[in-house]
């Protein structure tokens, strides 16, 4: 049981992980990560690689909507920029070092482009306009044929590393792991900044937060930025990890999607983020496997997969809602609290 | 001592079961934008793997079609194809869509696995550039091709030309032999005023009719799925328009005149499978297997289609094993073998060479009347090496 | 000219429905401050439901009639089991909840009924009626009439009926309203009930017109808010509104850009037109303004 921690500077109060157990947990789970890509087969690769950029981008989202209260119905758009950014630079041949960054910040810019009716606008609205962004997004990617390759789609060549082409989703899991540990480490220190501190106090109570001294517009716009940079960056991991990418990556269900993985992992919490893209990506997967398996005795069941997976989706964030709004997160929290106050805990 | 003689027992039946099967995958669009085709289809491929497997599978081996219903989602089918060649170890796939076949083009080069496609997209006719794709009719620009032959041969004005319009999808189907067309009206004098463009899924098609009417088009082909076909035809005879539709043989079929109702009377379509139930030789094991299996349900000519394409896959099997070759090379040698392979009339007879992968260039052409599909001619287009992959 | 009328009554007609199905948006915002997302699926239940009954040959009004019940029903059973919860909860928690909802209620229908477009019965012929020289479907005129009819009778409700005022009363304040004596719980109720059979009417009107039932039905809830925003969200007169300029709006701009752009602005213009509403006057024309000032 833990006794209690006791800490002599304010470095060891303010650590993300307070206590050196925890520092070993995490490394033991690290190595762990490392090492599956070796043994995983290709489809669990392909898996486990759009989990990880799942989590990218609903890191991304929980930024602007857990931490900063800005709904947004536009993630799906911002993948779409990233995505066809990367295979636009991609295709001229910009090495993947310059254009995953590159990527980002455009759709950092597209980001802070869309951020500005938040000054205007909140909640509801906020969501409205970001939603019109979808669609007028969707719009220019369809119509745009000479830098997207329009209906088609486009396809994106491999990223090299020193002439070795990361050609299959097991090369490309030592890209995207990293890639998302790294973002998820920037965000998890963003909130223990002064920015990450504003974004909070934006969300709680946007009218106080401007009366002490927190400029409301800029740190929004910010908080745009942020976001979709993080999207951007996952829109063109999955450019690479896909190959082909085409409007039909990303319809407005992807962006639904992802508000729902951050609303069962649980709004404002790092840890939420992972949890929900990881739980979702996994369920999907299991429910395909299921109905896969069981299509032996019920041929009919092939064709039910489609609508099972969008009840189960809706059911499962209604029931979130309804009975745990502070999702998986929370779950988490209340079960290591459990362990860590044994025999106290009650 | 019992129980691990039952267990070597087991592991050697599921061995031998397993080595007595050959796997391939079947993707399918089964609740997605053209569901109202694919469905048929689909289930035509399956009742046509269940018949062979009940009439002695592939020189005795079983057949075992690992099927997925895509939801015409391209990234679907590219996470299904991934999974079926990287898990499942099919050696050959039965798709569906154009834009994820044509997607799909380069990895299916590089992986060797046949894939015949639902799509006969012109662009997969050139074993220079798709090597391994396939597909069993003739492709959509001949099609179109003898659609605007036909269209040639019905106008009876001598005085102008006939103005022509294409109506179709914002999708690579859509798009697909739309250039091929372009040109042909040139070629034989028939004046193309205006192309609408409708989206994937739409309920109105008014204003796209309007500008139609506006440009003053004679004749106008659709190129959507049967739903599409429907919604147009209704809208333009709530319009009072007087075109003459045509449609492509995924917009026509049985169903049509069930939907669209009084609005078809009159369309014509290529179908280059014929109708369930037609008086061809073929038909004969469809309507057996219908009559054991499932005779409260209806069927059309997609499901002919997909009974046609498991008729096809399933000899070039025989064809590979017997050359003891079952792998997706040997597979694809084996379609390339095929000489006016008849299928009973349910399709033209199939040709495919390792220049050519046009299997057929024949298409019927069939007119609505009284609500049902009538024959009135076939057109049989050159095969034109320069039309090849357009 | 007449190609320009052509699309103008085109748009008037197709905007009535939109008009319809923004009302029962504005009734349950202005009730309980909720924006269903789930209402293009009330409108997809509503004629999938109509379908099941009418093709087990009952007469049309028949069928009309035990659609609309079932949607009464569904509405109140939706309150009270997914939106009671989540009274005071942040709004991106509602919104969501709503989402769920209407993939929920999507699934069930994909589930028992496929996505294949399922023919309905013949009500009107296709024959087009002239209004001078410009045709227009029977169906459609029929249907125009009833969404006016419909549009009269509840505007009329919420004028005079006891019911329709105590709604008005607690979209202004919930509280004053409790304390006048007036059941919160059941205007919430009514609401959504109001809100479903409005909806399913729209969803029928809609199917009858096309000769057919299928998933794209369920699209309709996303266009209607730049209707309901254009209009102002707690205002029934600017849904209306909205819902009428927006068909227009989208057929001109089929009719006229299309051919620019090469199709496809039919369904982007709607969002064009809520972004340039919301830079410009966000509570729409007719909304209620609400001013913050630090």
């Amino acid at each position: 049981m833990l006794s209690g921690e006791f800490h002599t500077s304010y470095r060891a109060d303010m650590a993300i992980y307070e206590t050196a157990r925890a520092r070993r947990v995490l490394a033991a789970f690290l190595v762990v990560l490392f090492v599956l890509p070796f043994f995983g087969s290709p489809y669990w690769l392909d898996v486990l690689n759009r989990a990880a950029i799942a989590v990218i981008a609903a890191t991304g989202l929980n930024i602007l909507t857990g931490f900063t209260g800005q709904i947004s119905l536009g993630n799906a758009a911002f993948l779409a920029i990233g995505a066809y950014s990367t295979a636009y630079l991609a295709a001229r041949g910009v090495p993947f070092a310059l254009v995953i960054p590159a990527a980002g910040i455009v759709t950092a810019l597209a980001g802070m482009v869309f951020g500005v009716p938040s000054l205007r606008l909140k909640g509801l609205y906020l969501a409205m306009a970001t939603l019109a962004a979808h669609f007028i997004v969707e719009f220019l990617v369809t119509h745009w044929e000479s830098v997207t390759g329009g209906v088609n789609g486009t396809s994106v060549p491999a990223p090299s590393v020193f002439g070795l082409p990361l050609a299959n989703d097991r090369m490309l899991a030592f890209l995207i792991l990293p890639a998302c540990i790294a973002h998820l480490w920037f965000a998890k220190n963003l909130f223990r900044t002064r920015v990450g501190k504003a974004f909070v106090a934006i969300r709680d109570q946007d009218i106080s937060a401007e009366v002490m001294g927190v400029e409301v517009f800029r740190f929004k716009l910010l908080a745009f930025g942020v976001s979709s940079f993080y999207v951007g960056v996952a829109g063109s991991l999955l450019a690479y990890q896909a190959r082909i990418i085409s409007p039909e990556n990303f319809p407005l269900l992807v962006a639904i999607d992802q508000l729902g993985m951050i609303i069962i992992g649980g709004l404002g919490s790092i840890l939420g983020s992972i949890l929900g893209a990881v739980f979702w990506t996994f369920l999907n997967e299991g429910l395909r496997l299921m109905v896969s398996a069981l299509s032996g005795q019920f041929p009919g069941l092939v064709q039910q997969f489609a609508p099972l997976r969008l009840g189960v989706f809706g059911l499962i964030v209604i029931l979130f809602l309804v009975f745990e709004p502070d999702g998986l997160a929370a779950i988490w929290r209340r079960i290591r609290n459990w362990f860590r106050l044994y025999p106290f805990s009650y | 001592m019992h129980s691990i003689r039952t267990a070597l027992f087991v592991l050697c039946a599921a061995a031998a079961a397993g080595a007595q099967e050959i796997k391939v995958g079947g993707i399918f669009d089964l609740t997605g934008i053209t569901s109202d085709v694919g469905k048929p289809f689909a289930q035509g491929v399956r009742d046509g793997v269940q018949w062979t497997n009940e009439n002695g599978g592939i020189n005795g081996k079983k057949i075992r079609l690992v099927d997925v219903d895509y939801g015409y989602k391209i990234p679907e089918a590219v996470a299904a194809y991934k999974r079926m060649v990287g898990d499942d170890k099919v050696i050959m796939i039965n798709g569906w869509g154009t834009g994820d076949t044509e997607g799909l083009k380069a990895q299916v080069n590089q992986d060797k696995i046949p894939y015949l496609s639902a799509s006969f997209s012109g662009h997969l006719t050139d074993p220079s550039k798709t090597p391994y794709n396939f597909f069993v009719a003739p492709s959509y620009s001949d099609q179109l091709r003898a659609w605007l032959q036909w269209v040639k041969d019905d106008w009876k004005d001598k005085s102008r030309n006939p103005k022509v319009a294409f109506f179709y999808g914002d999708n690579a189907y859509g798009k697909a032999p739309i250039e091929a067309g372009r040109r042909y009206c040139k070629d034989i004098g028939v004046d193309l005023v205006d192309e609408e463009i409708v989206p994937g899924a739409f309920q109105d098609a008014t204003s796209q009719l309007l500008n139609m009417k506006q440009k003053g088009a004679d004749y106008a082909y659709i190129n959507v799925t049967t739903t599409g076909v429907s919604t147009i035809l209704r809208d333009a005879k709530k319009l009072g328009l007087a075109t003459k539709f045509g449609s492509n043989p995924y917009g026509f079929s049985e169903a049509l005149p069930q939907v669209a109702k009084e609005a078809a009377e009159g369309v014509t379509g290529v179908m280059p499978h014929v109708p369930f139930g037609e008086n061809v030789p073929g038909m004969k094991r469809l309507m057996d297997f219908h009559q054991k299996n499932h005779p409260q349900d209806t069927h059309d000519a997609l499901y002919v289609r997909g009974w046609s394409y498991v008729l096809v896959w399933t000899e070039a099997l025989k064809r590979a094993d017997k050359a003891k070759a079952l792998t997706g090379e040997g597979v694809k040698a084996a379609l390339e073998t095929f000489k006016d392979f008849d299928l009973g009339g349910l399709t033209e007879p199939v040709t495919y060479t390792s220049s050519d992968h046009r299997p057929s260039t024949k298409t019927p052409i069939y007119q609505i009347k009284s609500g049902k599909l009538t024959k009135v001619r076939e057109v049989e287009m050159p095969r034109k090496p320069e039309w090849l992959g357009l | 000219m007449e190609f320009f009328l052509q699309l103008l009554l085109n748009g008037l007609v197709v905007g009535s429905i939109y008009s319809l199905v923004a009302l029962g948006f504005v009734i349950i915002f202005k009730a309980s401050g909720i924006l269903n997302f789930a209402q293009g699926e009330f409108l997809l239940l509503g004629a999938y439901v109509f379908l099941a009954i009418s093709s087990a040959h009952a007469p049309i009004y028949a069928a009309l009639l035990l659609t609309l019940a079932f949607s009464a029903i569904l509405g109140i059973l939706l309150e009270r089991l997914v939106l009671r919860p989540l009274i005071g909860e942040p709004i991106i928690s509602v919104i969501m909840v709503t989402l769920g909802l209407s993939s929920v209620l999507r699934a069930i229908v994909q589930g028992f009924w496929g996505t294949d477009t399922r023919p309905l019965p013949s009500v009107f012929s296709l024959e087009p009626i002239l209004l001078g020289p410009l045709p227009i479907a029977r169906g459609y005129l029929y249907g125009a009439a009833c969404v006016a009819v419909l549009l009269v009778v509840l505007t009329l409700f919420f004028k005079y009926s006891r019911p329709g005022v105590a709604m008005r009363a607690t979209a202004d304040s919930q509280q004053v309203a409790l304390s006048m004596g007036i059941s919160v719980r059941r205007i919430f109720a009514l609401s959504w009930s109001i809100a479903a059979v409005v909806s399913a009417v729209g969803g029928i009107l809609l199917a009858t017109m096309r000769g057919g039932v299928d998933g794209s039905l369920a699209i309709l809830g996303l266009k209607v808010l730049p209707a309901v925003i254009v209009g102002g969200l707690d205002s029934i007169g600017g849904a209306i509104l909205g819902g009428l300029i927006i068909g227009i709006l989208e057929n001109l701009s089929g009719g006229y850009l299309d051919p620019v752009f090469g199709g496809g602005v039919k369904e982007v213009a709607p969002f064009v037109a809520l972004v340039l509403i919301l830079m410009v006057r966000p509570y729409g024309l007719f909304g209620k303004v609400r001013i913050e000032r630090v």
